[in-house]
């Protein structure tokens, strides 16, 4: 592959991205090449990091963010391309391979998540975007000999007197030019892309089965890999017989790895066939004694016993309770909860001449690259990482355990691996959204103000397990012993000094009060967790919103007014719940169904979804949702719909299924029959409402999903009577 | 040795006959497009045709498939070439992440097929079996149901012409 050599000065120089953290941060491999993964076409142009233009006009779009469903390449290519002035739908869009250049400006790491990207790159890329154009109109006005001033563009070309001519054609004069570093920007009113609601870029591909997931590469004497792992998290393999396994057609290698024990043969059926032959025995570790009751048990015993660490402690508590008209306390519970996305984990590596390419659909390639490295030996500039399109991912994919396995796999067998994961492993393997026990005891008074607002949650933490899949892959050079020692004292950190915020975030800070505590005590059993669709926002809102409708019943006002009244210091906020209710008012539901209210801020969104609900045999039946969202500018009206429909979808599959129980340290839930996910028949129709706004984007992804549980219990409690504070929601 | 048409092709193939039809078409003959969810029929992701009817075929053997007519989503549109499913697709933004959007065109194509004017509990029917993790039910459903007005409106104007 020929690459563009490009120092980080020079890119500086012919960008001028602003915002300093952007590029100037520090490389957290400590060894980034300053070699772009670009592959030049035939005089390609490569004036920065996100775009190469060639002669007959072709626009290449390096997307720095991972594509898995929510629309980045279509929403990122429109930042660029409204400045650039080239519609997104006439770009090529590729992923970006792994440099600094691509990191996520709000992390400092190459990665994609927390709803991030829009935000993240929305001043960045159009400054790119306008950058280039800048250049390309001084390229044009020497060729054509035309002052700068009389040449306007338009998707694509330059346009002088009424007379097209294509951007590519200016290439090789702008490769001798200096790009302008702060071209200016175009105010709102001169958006071309930005807030046009056009197709998704991605959509033919995806529509005919020629997207390319990673599950999709297939290499020249690539070779099939599964792993047998131990039902419980951490058991390490104890004994195996290969014989059985080795004999069955195909089968080329059976290999003891990290994670337990892979079969490798010519063809992913060969393999999965032969490792059901295999018996491994498993040591016992503590988990290997812990059942799903033990956990509640021990969240229970924790909640009444431990204080916790503090979070947030403003006001005074006790006086604020003392003043209250009426107190209400309860606690709430959620479940450990998988991903579940579609497509299962996989990656294949090729190991060859001392160099190595890892393909995997991950939400942040860098992490595949560094993991290679480490598990190979192979040093980072060697291993060249190919991000593809992913699914859904849902946070799942930052975790890259199945790029280990087929790193060890491809170094023991010397054989390119293609190694995937089952259903069941997806289910049982995995990295989990941490369950959670919260409780709230909150005050209010008859004229509905809230006088206190005393929260406490008891659960794991996902910082330090994140840290522990993170830090082998973001800092290769780092030996095991220094990164168990940082990972432990994360651990204890978060365990006695201060809060993670992640575990808490979303559980106290909508509504006004004078009088606030968080509290939290962490209580872990080994179980890996991870970040999972909105992180703490998808179980804190369920208490938080819970509680506050109780609240509102005790000081005999209308949930949602009394919301309004108790959203004076978050005018956003205020103003999505003032709009859902004028529609909720409009609404008249059919006999037998009941109308829920939420509202929920996160990610720097706000949103309120209005739950239509039927409650027949006990069985809970949503036939409508209508979200009111405001996210800034909606870059594309139409991707910011299907996120909150998405977003409803996932979060009602949690709020009406999801569950997840442990005997004896194994998950016991494998596949979609015990792990249900919503289909078509029981999906509500969704409308989705977008306030208008001129403000920069906020994020998407994720803020439609934490308030369908509460409001569809709010509904429930509307027909029923039944407050329903535990997750998945069940009738009594 | 088994033979069948995968397609409009002939194809043959000395692949275990226990295997299942996906994996055949996805690592013997390199389709990729049909995709593989959950290896237990659960899910759809690998719906294909056989003889004009959508099948899960994570499971089922090719000993199964000998001398029948399969059809994956490369056989029924190109991106050039698009079965007018795959066009009101695009046109409707139906996919987020798009990997289980093979197998939800090809149980709607045969729903199509064999029932030209489904009802809204029809297309429920025929597409409860296809999971869509993104949550994307509410365009798959109306993309079917527009699809089928058309095709319906565009018939009655042909024969109106003829």
């Amino acid at each position: 592959m020929s690459t563009l050599n490009m120092s980080r000065r020079q890119f500086l120089k012919t960008t001028g991205i602003l915002g300093g953290g952007l590029v100037i941060g520090f490389s957290m491999t400590g060894c980034s090449s300053n070699e772009l993964p670009i592959r030049l076409a035939p005089q390609g142009f490569v004036p920065n990091a996100f775009l190469q233009i060639t002669p007959d006009n072709g626009i290449r779009f390096y997307c720095p963010r991972d594509e898995m469903g929510q629309g980045v390449t279509t929403g990122l290519g429109t930042l660029i391309g409204e400045e650039l002035d080239v519609h997104p739908k006439n770009m090529e869009i590729l992923f970006a391979g792994v440099h600094s250049d691509y990191k996520n400006p709000d992390f400092g790491v190459q990665g994609t998540g927390g709803s991030s990207s829009l935000k993240a790159h929305y001043l960045q890329l159009r400054q790119v975007g306008a950058n280039t154009r800048g250049l390309l109109v001084a390229a044009a006005a020497q060729d054509l000999g035309v002052a700068a001033g009389a040449i306007s563009t338009h998707d694509g070309h330059i346009v002088v007197a009424g007379k097209r001519y294509p951007y590519g054609q200016f290439v090789q004069t702008a490769a001798t030019l200096e790009a302008p570093t702060e071209a200016p920007l175009k105010s709102n009113a001169e958006f071309r892309y930005i807030g046009q609601a056009f197709a998704r870029v991605d959509a033919a591909a995806k529509s005919t089965g020629t997207a390319e997931f990673g599950i999709d590469i297939d290499i020249p004497n690539m070779h099939h890999a599964v792993v047998r792992r131990s039902p419980v998290a951490g058991a390490k393999l104890k004994s195996v017989d290969k014989t059985a396994a080795l004999s069955m057609p195909g089968v080329t290698d059976v290999i003891e790895i990290s994670s337990g024990v892979a079969v490798v043969a010519e063809k992913y059926w060969q393999a999965k066939t032969a490792a059901a032959k295999l018996a491994p025995v498993w040591a016992e570790v503590a988990l290997s004694q812990v059942n799903s009751s033990d956990i509640r048990a021990d969240y229970h015993q924790a909640m009444q016993q431990d204080e916790g660490v503090v979070d947030t402690d403003e006001g005074d508590i006790e006086a604020g309770l003392a003043t209250a008209d009426h107190i209400v306390e309860a606690e709430y519970w959620a479940p450990f909860l998988a991903h579940a996305p579609l497509e299962p984990m996989n990656a294949v590596v090729r190991i060859e001449n001392g160099e190595a390419d890892v393909w995997s659909g991950t939400q942040g390639i860098v992490a595949a690259q560094g993991l290679v490295s480490r598990f190979s030996g192979i040093p980072l500039e060697k291993v060249r990482a190919h991000n593809t399109y992913l699914d859904g991912a849902f946070g799942r994919r930052g975790t890259l355990t199945h790029v280990i396995e087929a790193t060890e796999v491809a170094v023991a067998s010397n054989k390119p691996i293609h190694l995937l994961w089952s259903r069941e492993d997806d289910i049982q393997n995995g990295v989990y959204r941490p369950a959670s026990l919260m409780k709230i005891k909150a005050g209010v008074k008859n004229d509905g103000s809230i006088t206190a607002w005393q929260a406490k949650r008891v659960g794991g933490n996902i910082t330090p397990k994140t840290l522990q899949n993170m830090m082998p892959a973001l800092f290769p050079g780092l030996n095991d012993g220094t990164i168990d020692f940082m990972v432990g004292l994360s651990r204890d950190v978060f365990a006695g000094w201060m809060v993670d915020h992640a575990s808490v975030e979303g559980l106290y800070e909508d509504y006004d009060t004078d009088n606030k505590t968080v509290n939290h005590v962490t209580v872990e059993h080994d179980i890996p967790l991870t970040f999972w669709r909105s992180v703490g926002h998808s179980y804190t809102s369920f208490a938080k919103e819970g509680i506050t409708d109780e609240l509102a019943e005790k000081a005999g006002m209308d949930p949602v007014a009394f919301r309004l009244r108790n959203t004076q210091g978050n005018p956003r906020l205020n103003n999505v719940i003032r709009v859902a209710q004028q529609h909720m008012l409009a609404m008249q539901p059919a006999e037998g169904r009941f109308l829920g209210f939420a509202a929920h801020h996160s990610f720097a969104t706000d949103v309120a979804e209005i739950a239509e609900v039927s409650v027949v045999d006990k069985t809970i039946r949503v036939h409508k949702v209508t979200c009111i969202v405001d996210c800034g500018i909606a870059v594309n009206p139409d991707i910011v719909r299907a996120q909150m429909e998405g977003s409803v979808m996932f979060g009602l599959t949690a709020a009406l299924y999801g569950d997840l129980e442990l005997a004896q340290g194994a998950f016991q839930q494998s596949n979609f029959h015990d792990y249900p996910i919503l289909k078509m028949h029981e999906a509500p129709q969704v409308e989705v409402i977008i306030i208008d706004s001129g403000t920069a984007p906020t994020g998407v992804g994720e803020p439609g999903l934490p308030p369908i549980a509460p409001a569809v219990a709010s509904a429930v409690y509307q027909a029923t009577g039944q407050r329903l504070r535990s997750l998945p929601l069940k009738i009594a | 040795m088994i033979e069948f048409t995968l397609n409009g092709q002939t194809v043959r193939t000395d692949d275990d006959p226990s295997t299942p039809l996906l994996w055949v078409v996805r690592d013997t003959f390199k389709l990729k497009g049909s995709k593989f969810g959950c290896g237990a029929g659960l899910c759809g992701a690998c719906t294909m045709h056989i003889d004009n009817a959508a099948m899960r075929t994570c499971l089922m053997p090719i000993s199964a498939v000998a001398g029948r007519q399969v059809t994956t989503i490369e056989g029924l549109g190109t991106l050039d070439n698009m079965h007018p499913l795959q066009t009101a697709w695009v046109e409707a933004s139906v996919p987020q992440c798009g990997y289980c959007q093979s197998g939800q065109i090809m149980a709607a194509a045969a729903l199509l097929k064999n029932n030209p004017s489904p009802t809204e509990a029809d297309v429920d029917a025929a597409m409860s079996g296809n999971i869509c993790r993104c949550g994307c039910y509410g365009r798959i459903k109306g993309t079917i149901l527009n699809v089928a007005q058309q095709s319906l409106a565009h018939n009655a104007a042909q024969e109106q012409k003829a």
